[in-house]
């Protein structure tokens, strides 16, 4: 619209469509107007009937479908209005160092309009003690709650990137655990193997976890601060530090300094500790209900699943190489598979008991099937090396570590798709915030204690602070600076 | 009551002498004319939502905030007409035969005499009004926007520092530093912040920082045509907020209530709510928690003290059953 907001003369539409009457602006793009309107106020005395493509849909069912449909960059013009898409937006102000026009004194703009004027009674009355926190704790605790108006939070971004990276990561975090326990036993020539699968599983990780990032090129800003709130962050450095160790610890053996090579292993051992269970940290700190209400199982079942598969990627390895059957490395890894497959199924079926009504994420639907089909194969694994008899247990042995795996993986997905489903499921959300959705809430506790913004201590420009903020720009810089090239390079 | 309150640990911006800032949305003085949504997605430089309808069952083309939604105007529809109520109301239209009394012009409403025309006796006219009120069908709108918690659950999820408090306890991405991991996007309980698809990082409100480092009130709140939503020291709002309350149930509306502010610490939505609302209806009905806080300061303590203790007794009982396996087949 040009300033002063007039339509052109002729009161012609931008178009060239003109009003016929005063009524036609109802009228559908067509021109053809809806129902008969009889009555002198244009009111339709016979319900009209609407045209089907206005209505709003009658479910939800399609919604997600609709919506990607119409944010695809094709469709959607994404042209800023300021610089180039990407990059800075350039602004330069009229008036160097002068306030921008309508700018009043403590934002003197928003001032209060008609409403707080004396004869509207808008906010009059000065509630008695105590009757707002009332009136708020009546409406949201003792009302039952009403049918929800979804969606209340949304459901996780993350696509089969991330799985898969917590299977790698456990596979890799459970080898580790193998290199370490075969260095204690004494069979270093096992140990140096079982550091070798843990390097190449840990290998495809990070690729992983760049993949999945919404601007991958800035993979970087990963490592930009440390910060011991976010699982993420803090697994981020703990995959570095473990990436790092193992690729010592590989060198060390491949050059020959075996006693580097296994303290170096050993350190690795200790970031798997982590670095296998904080995925399952990752999702319990989440407001996804399946998530959150498993918080103390996740971990334990994820390291669980990590220390079998990370036992059956070794084993394989080391039967691959020509270990004998009856090698007390490969009896012990096979208990190792075994037992940790045990414990995590144990976990699991205590958990999905406590879950209640967030458990159906898992039970039902894709998830359901994931969550089965890994129950079926890790099942499997467990029964045919004790029915295999004479030559057919080595090939049932190895059958059954594969099926760990392929297990494992399943679990992975299943609890990253029941995550999605979760969290679109509105009631869940609505009866965890209520306390209402497993039968032990007492689980959940208070958060820390806020301190006021005024007493926190201004940062410090000089000493070992200054270097971390020199570490942020330069690691934040860096992304940047690698991003543009990566567009260059396309 | 400490209005300015955030977590020692978090990234923040320091600047002596700034207040906390915020939104007071009052839902019962909203009309759903969308007016904050064109302007935030006008000053954002944000992409539209297109003219489709997101919802099932409502009259909504936004659907929910997103990355490129900021502000979402909720149209809650309560309990339907009732198809026999609505076949009444048409019949009772019909037997007037449709004649209602025309609406004089602004012009014509003052007669030569300068007195208004008469109005029709009760009786002649179906009370619409009534028939509505007995049906019970309502329709209210909320202008859902990100709540700017105390206790923020994108901020202490954001790995790479993205997400920071402002000066005016508000929460701002940095969309410089913003790698698109998506952590902050389940860690939100009030399903705010969200990964643009096509961009790639994640979008939230950022209270128009930009606005008021320059001294200019946010563009939603500007744009708000009858005050429903309200700018300002976030003391001021709540006390306005409160007395609002108290007015509204001296006019026997029992159900206003105050989502996010003045509440005991106990009962505090993830702390206290930067932007409140004044809702009448349960929370669930504009698709909020009753109840939420930071998931990852919830949590975070005992997943990871299980999930480490777990992780160490797992390379323990890994390193013991090589033992046992060696001391049973007697090998050294």
């Amino acid at each position: 619209m040009p300033d002063g907001g007039e339509l052109p003369d002729g009161g012609e539409l931008p178009d060239g469509g003109e009003l016929p009457d005063g009524n036609s602006l109802a009228s559908s793009p067509g021109g053809e107007r809806r129902g008969e309107c009889e009555s002198p106020l244009g009111l339709p005395v016979e319900a009209p009937e609407p045209e089907p493509s206005e209505e709003p849909p009658s479910s939800t069912a399609g919604r997600d479908e609709s919506w990607t449909a119409d944010h695809d960059s094709a469709t959607r013009d994404d042209t800023p209005a300021l610089g180039t898409r990407g990059g800075p937006a350039s602004w330069r102000r009229a008036i160097e160092g002068r306030a921008v026009a309508l700018a009043r004194p403590a934002w003197g703009d928003a001032g209060w309009s008609y409403l707080f004027g004396r004869d509207t009674n808008y906010a009059a009355v000065e509630p008695d003690p105590g009757e707002v926190e009332a009136a708020s704790l009546r409406m949201r605790s003792e009302t039952t709650p009403e049918p929800v108006h979804g969606p209340v939070i949304h459901a996780p971004v993350w696509t089969w990137e991330v799985p898969l990276y917590f299977w790698f990561g456990g596979v890799a975090s459970g080898a580790s655990f193998a290199a370490l326990a075969a260095d204690i036993a004494g069979d270093h020539a096992s140990a140096r193997v079982a550091r070798k699968v843990s390097m190449a599983a840990v290998l495809p990780a990070p690729v992983l976890l760049i993949a999945d990032l919404g601007r991958p090129g800035r993979f970087l800003n990963m490592l930009r601060i440390f910060k011991p709130r976010s699982p993420m962050n803090v697994g981020a450095w703990c995959l570095t530090a473990f990436s790092g160790a193992g690729a010592g610890a590989v060198a060390a053996d491949l050059v020959g300094a075996p006693r580097t090579g296994r303290a170096l292993g050993a350190a690795q051992a200790l970031l798997g500790s982590y670095l296998g269970s904080y995925t399952g940290v990752l999702l319990a700190t989440t407001a996804v209900p399946v998530w959150a209400r498993s918080r103390v199982f996740l971990g334990p079942i994820f390291i669980c699943t990590a220390t079998a598969t990370g036992a059956a990627a070794t084993r394989l390895t080391l039967a691959a190489a020509g270990q004998a059957e009856d090698h007390p490395t490969h009896v012990a890894l096979s208990r190792i598979e075994a037992g940790a497959i045990l414990a995590e199924l144990t976990l699991s079926a205590l958990n999905e008991r406590r879950l209640g009504r967030a458990g159906e994420a898992l039970a039902h639907g894709t998830p359901g099937r994931l969550s089965r089909a890994a129950k079926t194969l890790v099942g499997g694994g467990l029964v045919l090396p004790l029915i295999a008899r004479g030559r057919a247990r080595r090939p049932a042995q190895n059958l059954a570590s594969v099926l760990y795996l392929a297990g494992g993986l399943a679990f992975r997905l299943a609890w990253v798709e029941a995550g999605k489903a979760s969290a679109h499921d509105d009631e869940a959300v609505a009866l965890m915030a209520r306390a209402k959705l497993t039968p032990d809430e007492s689980l959940r506790v208070g958060t820390e204690q806020r301190a006021v913004s005024e007493d926190r201590p201004p940062l410090a420009d000089s000493g070992p602070l200054h270097a971390v903020r020199e570490w942020s720009a330069t690691i934040g810089r860096a992304s940047l600076f690698v991003e543009r090239l990566i567009s260059r390079v396309r | 009551m400490s209005a300015t309150v955030a977590a020692p640990t978090e990234l923040a911006i320091h600047r002596g002498g700034a207040r906390r800032m915020g939104f007071f949305t009052d839902t019962t003085t909203c009309i759903g004319c969308k007016a904050c949504e064109v302007a935030c997605k006008q000053w954002n430089d944000l992409p539209a939502d297109g003219s489709q309808f997101k919802k099932g069952g409502s009259y909504d083309h936004t659907g929910e905030l997103s990355a490129s939604t900021w502000r979402h105007v909720r149209f809650v529809e309560l309990l339907e007409p009732s198809p026999p109520l609505q076949q009444e109301a048409l019949g009772a239209l019909r037997a007037s035969s449709g004649a209602l009394p025309a609406i004089p012009a602004a012009g014509e409403l003052r007669g030569s005499s300068g007195a208004l025309p008469a109005i029709p006796a009760a009786g002649e006219l179906p009370d619409l009004i009534a028939m509505a009120e007995d049906v019970g069908s309502k329709w209210v709108f909320m202008s859902d926007v990100c709540k700017h918690c105390t206790n923020a659950g994108c901020l202490d999820a954001c790995p790479t520092g993205a997400l920071i408090r402002t000066e005016y306890e508000t929460v701002v991405l940095q969309a410089d530093v913003c790698n698109g991991c998506g952590y902050c996007v389940p860690a939100c309980p009030f399903g705010v912040v969200d990964r643009d698809p096509i961009d790639g990082r994640a979008g939230k409100c950022t209270l128009c920082y930009d606005r008021l480092e320059d001294g200019l009130e946010p563009a939603c709140a500007k744009a708000c045509p009858t005050d429903s939503i309200q700018f300002g020291p976030y003391e001021e709002l709540v006390a306005q907020a409160e007395r609002r309350v108290g007015e509204l149930h001296r006019r026997g509306l029992d159900g206003a209530y105050l989502y996010g502010a003045g509440d005991e610490p106990e009962h505090e939505l993830a702390g206290g709510l930067g932007a409140f609302f004044l809702l009448t209806e349960a929370p669930e009905r504009y698709g909020l928690p009753a109840e939420a806080d930071s998931p990852v300061q919830e949590n975070l303590f005992a997943a990871t003290a299980a999930a480490l203790g777990a992780g160490l007794l797992a390379a323990a009982a890994a390193a013991l059953t090589f033992a046992i396996s060696r001391r049973g087949r007697g090998i050294a």
